[in-house]
């Protein structure tokens, strides 16, 4: 056993990657609305790791190099290539002590694939300093073009000595992650084997399998067609099925879920299989606030929830296995009133709105109170809106896109944020850019296309002299949309006009007459004849 | 039955007259009425549009005329939307990207990197005026300063209701130009005074005697300067408010000079420019005298100082300053303000 100092007060004999847990001892359970639970400490996630960063880089040396990954992320986001790798730490490794000494890497990793071939009692040996060997791009390379190199491996990965086994697994999951695009089809004759072994009881094996999977999968579509040719969806099906009391097997799961459903025509060769398979059911399940519930898997779950919802506007499968019912309530037990400040916690938020707002879509009205059990749900988004708007302004955005569905087609809704005096709040968000004023207003452009006494309510909070604001802007839908805004309220009520001559907006709109946009005029127009200046 | 539209005429210079449109679907034809809005006080518009009088015009720019067999129809068009998004998406790219960084153990929670929520900018949508403002005050107090009070005819800015009513009555109105003749029209520009001259002399003196006012006094300028510069102004009808961009290059007497004049932006960038005793002085120090449109009133105005370039946009002057490096200028026109 290690002597290296902990920070966790259990290390969780399946996972071993450091999660929080909850303990074996099942006396501490998760309770969902529990604030001093003691397990809250599950939902904490491992904390960042430097993989690349070496022992003398500065704070800030690793924050521009981070900022340099991030800005590479963008670009291949837009180019349709963002494509990302997991690596799995081994038991034994500290993260501080993973280095990139390239030192002659080439040279040892022949040396080592002939110490190996020619067999030994040092197998087992030679193989662990050959998997730390393929950590290097240029000796995966240099491997794969070795004669007999794979077969040797794929010999190793089948056969008797089980510590062979998880060694040549290992060599395959450092190939795995190369770059190079032809290192991932030269891995194709492990993979049946690979997809064999994950209806398999080995936890930590089973892990290493696919991860090791799910980095093959971008990139290549020869890799991507074999793989669903062997059943990948299937196998991924009963693995999740078998090892579902093991978080850190789940995680990975999802993750190579994930992988398969980015995809470039997963829409086609991918979802629906998946969606005929018991997977949805299990990523659902995964997302229950029962005492099982750990963060990383959940993470991953919700992502391959949000890949599937969001390639295709048809998602009456989701929706019939109470997708939406779950997704939200979870946001709802996750989102709370004082805003829950955990670490990582967006990482699960944000696919959760996501999977809210799209499936919202396709959900009848009719079936909305159902879907969607908890009215609470906008006391939810609201304090997400306020809450990421500093931080994360992206997340804060996707909340009120949410909201937006959520209330397009819904008297309940709409009353609801009413009700729990929530539009004084989205009101004061209207100076904000980014969109996100323009969703807000849309919001509230809801609430009002509903119901005249809406309309009067929601003058009475004051948003007839926010859009006096919002009329000048430089923003052309916010101006828009805001004399949308400003009719409903308008012919909603005569002391609403009243209101709005009293504050000056008779002259607001005379400005607007000259405005160089047509349909600006047009509407500014017509609200002064037929409502303000025949008063 | 008949609809009122309101067409901004580009080709009629009169900036701020309201051109109201009369479609009279039984007939087909149209009526233009027009007037100046200027002369008007705001609650008297109300008014005018039910007692318009008519003349009968040709349509102008029928492109700007709305298609319309009623007349009456509502223009507004907003419906609740349900808004699906691709996973592609440029609204995710954020959250993506966070995604992914977690994916290859570059997470962390760390508060410097975050991005920075951005305001809303506001904009002048007054056709051909494309000014950008960063607050709400930025832009009322652009509003009130070159559209709020201007003259129609000769599309000077004034500060105040009042001294545009007396422009007008004393630049534009025949009516008044007789009658002066005879009585003391010229009225005492400070308010409460009430009392008047025979001449725009007779009431300057009186300004600089009594009132204490400068001699030079940028809103009393007698009409026979009038002639030189309506003429420049021929030539910049078609100017929009679009400032060239200068950067302002001196070294730090700027600074200085700004917080001096922040608080008469307004008259600089009207076209009626204030030249207080402090801008000769101050203006003598920074570069040419920015006087937009009107040299000549400069040197009037500003005796022994020599402009080194005449300019005839609508420039900010050299004294207003955002600051070393800066733009000196209000930016032009966004994409989007098409």
């Amino acid at each position: 056993m290690r002597t290296q100092k902990k920070t966790f007060p259990t290390w969780c004999r399946s996972c071993r990657r450091g999660y929080r847990h909850a303990a074996a001892d099942t006396s501490e359970r998760w309770r969902p609305n529990g604030t001093t639970d003691p397990t809250r400490n599950m939902w904490r996630l491992n904390k960042v790791r430097h993989k690349s960063g070496r022992q003398g880089d500065s704070l800030e040396e690793l924050r521009l190099k981070r900022r340099e990954h991030e800005r590479a992320l963008r670009q291949a986001r837009r180019d349709r290539q963002l494509v990302s790798r997991r690596l799995l730490l081994t038991e034994d490794e500290d993260q501080a002590e993973v280095t990139m000494d390239t030192a002659s890497e080439g040279q040892g990793v022949v040396d080592v694939f002939h110490k190996i071939h020619h067999s030994g009692p040092d197998r087992e040996a030679h193989m662990k300093v050959l998997s730390k060997a393929l950590r290097d791009p240029s000796a995966q390379l240099t491997f794969i073009k070795l004669e007999n190199s794979m077969h040797l491996l794929v010999g190793l990965l089948t056969g008797s000595d089980a510590r062979c086994r998880l060694q040549a697994a290992r060599c395959l999951h450092e190939l795995s992650r190369s770059p190079h695009r032809d290192v991932a089809p030269a891995c194709l004759p492990a993979t049946s084997y690979l997809l064999t072994y994950l209806s398999g009881q080995s936890t930590r094996f089973t892990e290493l399998c696919l991860y090791t999977l799910g980095n093959l999968c971008p990139d290549s579509e020869v890799v991507q067609q074999k793989l669903l040719a062997q059943g990948i969806i299937p196998a991924l099906a009963s693995c999740m099925e078998i090892q579902r009391h093991n978080p850190a097997v789940v995680e990975a799961v999802g993750f190579t879920l994930s992988q398969l459903l980015q995809t470039n025509d997963a829409a086609v060769k991918v979802i629906p299989t998946v969606l005929a398979s018991s997977l949805p059911a299990q990523l659902l399940s995964v997302l229950a606030p029962d005492p099982n519930f750990a963060l990383a898997p959940a993470i991953e779950s919700a992502w391959c929830l949000h890949y599937l919802t969001s390639s295709s506007r048809d998602n009456k499968e989701l929706l019939s296995r109470g997708a939406l019912l779950q997704c939200s309530s979870l946001l709802v037990s996750l989102g709370g009133a004082e805003g829950n400040k955990e670490e990582g916690l967006e990482l699960l938020v944000c696919p959760l709105l996501r999977c809210v707002g799209n499936l919202l879509c396709c959900c009848p009205v009719e079936e909305l109170n159902t879907a969607v059990a908890d009215p609470q749900l906008v006391i939810c988004l609201c304090a997400l809106l306020q809450n990421y708007l500093q931080t994360q302004p992206a997340l804060a955005r996707e909340s009120a896109w949410v909201l937006n569905n959520l209330t397009a087609h819904s008297n309940t809704f709409c009353s609801a944020l009413l009700t729990f005096n929530l539009v004084s709040g989205m009101i004061h968000l209207l100076p904000f850019s980014q969109g996100i004023n323009t969703l807000i207003l849309r919001v509230l452009a809801n609430i009002a296309h509903k119901k005249k006494d809406f309309c009067v309510q929601l003058a009475q909070l004051g948003l007839l002299s926010a859009l006096c604001a919002t009329l000048k802007m430089a923003d052309q839908e916010m101006v828009t949309l805001s004399l949308d805004v400003l009719f409903m309220l308008v012919v909603s009520a005569p002391q609403v006009a009243e209101e709005f001559v009293q504050q000056g907006g008779v002259s607001l709109l005379e400005a607007i007459q000259y405005n160089s946009e047509g349909e600006m005029r047009g509407r500014a127009t017509y609200l002064l004849e037929h409502h303000l200046l025949s008063q | 039955m008949t609809s009122i539209i309101c067409d901004n005429d580009n080709q009629n210079k009169e900036r701020l007259s309201l051109h109201v449109l009369c479609l009279n679907s039984e007939s087909s034809t149209v009526t233009i009425v027009r007037y100046c809005l200027d002369r008007m006080q705001q609650p008297q518009v109300r008014q005018l549009l039910g007692n318009a009088r008519y003349d009968q015009c040709p349509i102008e720019n029928p492109q700007q005329l709305r298609p319309s067999e009623s007349g009456d129809r509502n223009p507004f068009s907003f419906t609740p939307q349900l808004i699906h998004l691709h996973k592609d998406h440029e609204m995710f790219e954020d959250g993506d990207i966070h995604r992914h960084m977690y994916l290859q153990d570059l997470y962390t929670s760390d508060k410097d990197d975050k991005p920075a929520l951005s305001v809303a900018e506001f904009a002048c949508h007054i056709s051909g005026c494309s000014a950008v403002f960063s607050s709400l005050e930025e832009y009322e107090h652009h509003y009130n300063s070159l559209h709020r009070h201007v003259c129609s005819s000769c599309r000077r800015s004034l500060p105040s209701a009042r001294l545009l009513d007396i422009h007008i009555q004393e630049w534009h109105d025949s009516l008044f130009t007789i009658l002066a003749q005879n009585q003391d029209m010229y009225q005492c520009l400070v308010e409460g005074c009430g009392q008047k001259f025979r001449t725009s002399k007779d009431r300057k003196a009186h300004l600089i005697g009594i009132h204490k006012y400068p001699p030079d006094f940028r809103f009393d300028k007698s009409r026979k300067d009038k002639g030189g510069r309506e003429t420049k102004k021929q030539l910049h009808k078609d100017a929009a408010m679009e400032v060239v961009p200068d950067v302002c290059k001196s070294e730090g007497v700027c600074e200085v000079l700004c917080e001096v004049l922040t608080d008469q932006p307004e008259k600089e960038e009207s076209m009626e420019m204030h030249v207080s005793e402090e801008d000769v002085a101050h203006m003598g120090q920074c570069a040419s005298a920015g006087e937009p449109a009107d040299v000549s009133a400069a040197a009037h105005g500003c005796t022994g100082m020599e402009p080194q370039k005449p300019r005839y946009s609508y420039r900010v002057p050299t004294t207003v300053c955002f600051g070393h490096g800066s733009v000196r200028g209000f930016r032009g026109r966004r994409g989007r303000r098409k």
